[in-house]
């Protein structure tokens, strides 16, 4: 920078002594014109040129050791710069490639991510703030787990110790309609209140434990080879008399020579009576209900489609979460639980199946159970 | 029509299944808890059927099973349970349990199994 300075003042001096040397010329060449002592002007004339010329030559030198100098100079600090930042980078880049590294798990759900604390101040309090932050999330999470488990523990316990009295009320509301002759007819038809509500709240409280169960990961199934038409016929002989009290048309349509399926016979027999209960109490009186099934080739597809109503897209697309359920007009009269089908889909699921919804308003509604076959690969054994 | 020893807590529920039981011409003798199942159980003149609550204080069903098992006394048990059938665990292996009652009771279910364990 001193370099630079005292450049900056040769220039200044350069400046200074090229205009003097001018004036001297200019007043020379003035006495030359008129005519006084016109050797001697002449000679200063050339010599205040010579002069100028042998400033330039000065300055100019000067002017290239000074672009030199800084020259040097800016590659000495660019150098120095690069140096230095390649250090703090260097000393950065670990630190930061383990926050990215545990970001990257905890993002991942591994709560037990932490960080070395360490490098620069910066870094290091990044790695602290970071830690901070997955321990909080630890906690948070460890108070959430518990919640959830004695939330699971009383569905369990709840269920279970309502059960004793359910089967009273609804062992007493059977047994005095044993003796429905001695009734009168409003007696009668109060008792049958009492056993319909009955029913509804002991489906309730299988439906709550089978969720708790899913949720507590104890809903289990004892799959084991399991005649599929049986298995379908079973399930819509079971429902027949709820579709004939409505005057609705039960078809079914079982593709002959189904194979067998690795299932939990109860349980897949659960999901079709309550893909068909929901057929029956959705669709209107006189609605027709069908069955089908058949074998793709890997899996046994059984289609429960009906013509009513149909489902409204925003509907379909919660249908198999939690308390969805149709709309408010059609649940008064339904006395579903809105736990079947998310029961029913992870039935399915637990299978290795799915279990899907199709439906046009005014078309009515496709649902489609898919479980997997035992399939006797016979060009294997060959 | 067979002879049931009936075992449950619940002065309810004992009503309830004696009365039902008796209407289908069983003859019916109750005990409240597992203690009083192995004490009115004898080897010399055992029922027919024992229909026994799973969990009672004092001694539970499974544990009045378990002793009377153990003194060579086969009689076929039906156990009562709350818990539907995927709680009933595996640890009740070699007590020759012949069916699970789910509450609540369906009733003709129950029927049906009393007249195919009393058949012979």
């Amino acid at each position: 920078m001193i370099g630079v300075a005292r450049f900056l003042q040769q220039r200044q001096d350069y400046e200074n002594a090229t205009a003097r040397s001018y004036q001297r010329e200019i007043e020379a060449r003035t006495r030359l014109s008129q005519g006084e002592h016109p050797a001697a002007a002449r000679a200063a004339v050339i010599s205040q040129q010579q002069k100028r010329q042998v400033l330039r030559d000065e300055i100019s030198s000067e002017t290239r050791d000074t672009a030199l100098l800084v020259g040097a100079g800016l590659i000495a600090g660019l150098t120095g710069a690069a140096l230095l930042f390649t250090g703090l980078i260097s000393s950065m880049r670990r630190p930061l490639e383990d926050l990215v590294e545990a970001s990257g798990r905890l993002a991942g759900g591994d709560l037990d991510a932490r960080v070395q604390i360490g490098g620069l101040s910066e870094t290091a309090t990044l790695g602290g703030a970071f830690n901070e932050m997955a321990e909080e999330l630890q906690r948070r999470a460890g108070e959430r787990d518990q919640l959830d488990r004695m939330k699971d523990e009383f569905v369990l316990t709840a269920s279970h110790e309502l059960r004793s009295p359910l089967t009273s009320v609804q062992g007493f509301a059977e047994l005095l309609l044993l003796e429905r002759e001695k009734l009168s007819p409003r007696q009668a038809e109060t008792v049958e209140v009492i056993l319909d509500n009955t029913r509804h709240l002991v489906r309730l409280l299988n439906d709550l434990l089978d969720l708790a169960r899913s949720d507590a990961g104890r809903l289990t199934i004892k799959p084991e080879p399991t005649d599929a038409t049986g298995l379908i016929e079973d399930a819509v002989r079971t429902m027949r008399a709820q579709f004939d009290a409505r005057a609705q048309r039960l078809r079914q349509e079982i593709e002959s020579g189904l194979p067998q399926l690795e299932a939990d016979r109860d349980r897949i027999r659960q999901v079709l009576v309550n893909l068909l209960t929901n057929a029956n109490e959705y669709c209107p009186e006189g609605a027709g209900i069908e069955v089908k099934a058949h074998f793709t080739g890997a899996d046994v597809e059984i289609d429960v489609i009906d013509d009513g109503p149909g489902i409204p897209g925003q509907q379909l697309e919660h249908i198999f979460e939690r308390f969805s359920r149709g709309d408010a007009g059609e649940t008064q009269r339904v006395g579903g639980t809105g736990l079947g089908l998310a029961i029913s889909k992870s039935l399915v699921e637990l299978h290795g199946g799915t279990l899907g919804a199709e439906s046009v308003v005014g078309q009515g509604a496709t649902f489609r159970v898919r479980l997997p076959a035992i399939v006797h690969d016979r060009a294997k054994v060959t | 029509m067979a002879r049931i020893l009936l075992a449950d807590d619940s002065e309810t529920i004992l009503l309830l299944l004696r009365t039902r039981l008796e209407m289908e011409g069983h003859e019916v003798e109750t005990a409240v808890d597992g203690q009083e199942v192995v004490d009115k159980v004898s080897a010399a003149a055992p029922p027919d059927v024992l229909l026994l609550d799973a969990m009672m204080p004092r001694k539970s069903g499974i544990d009045a099973l378990r002793e009377l098992r153990a003194t060579g006394i086969d009689t076929p048990a039906l156990i009562v349970s709350a818990h539907t059938e995927g709680d009933n665990g595996a640890d009740h292996a070699g007590l020759a349990i012949d069916a699970y009652i789910t509450k609540p009771i369906d009733f003709d279910q129950l029927f049906a199994k009393i007249a195919e364990l009393t058949e012979n």
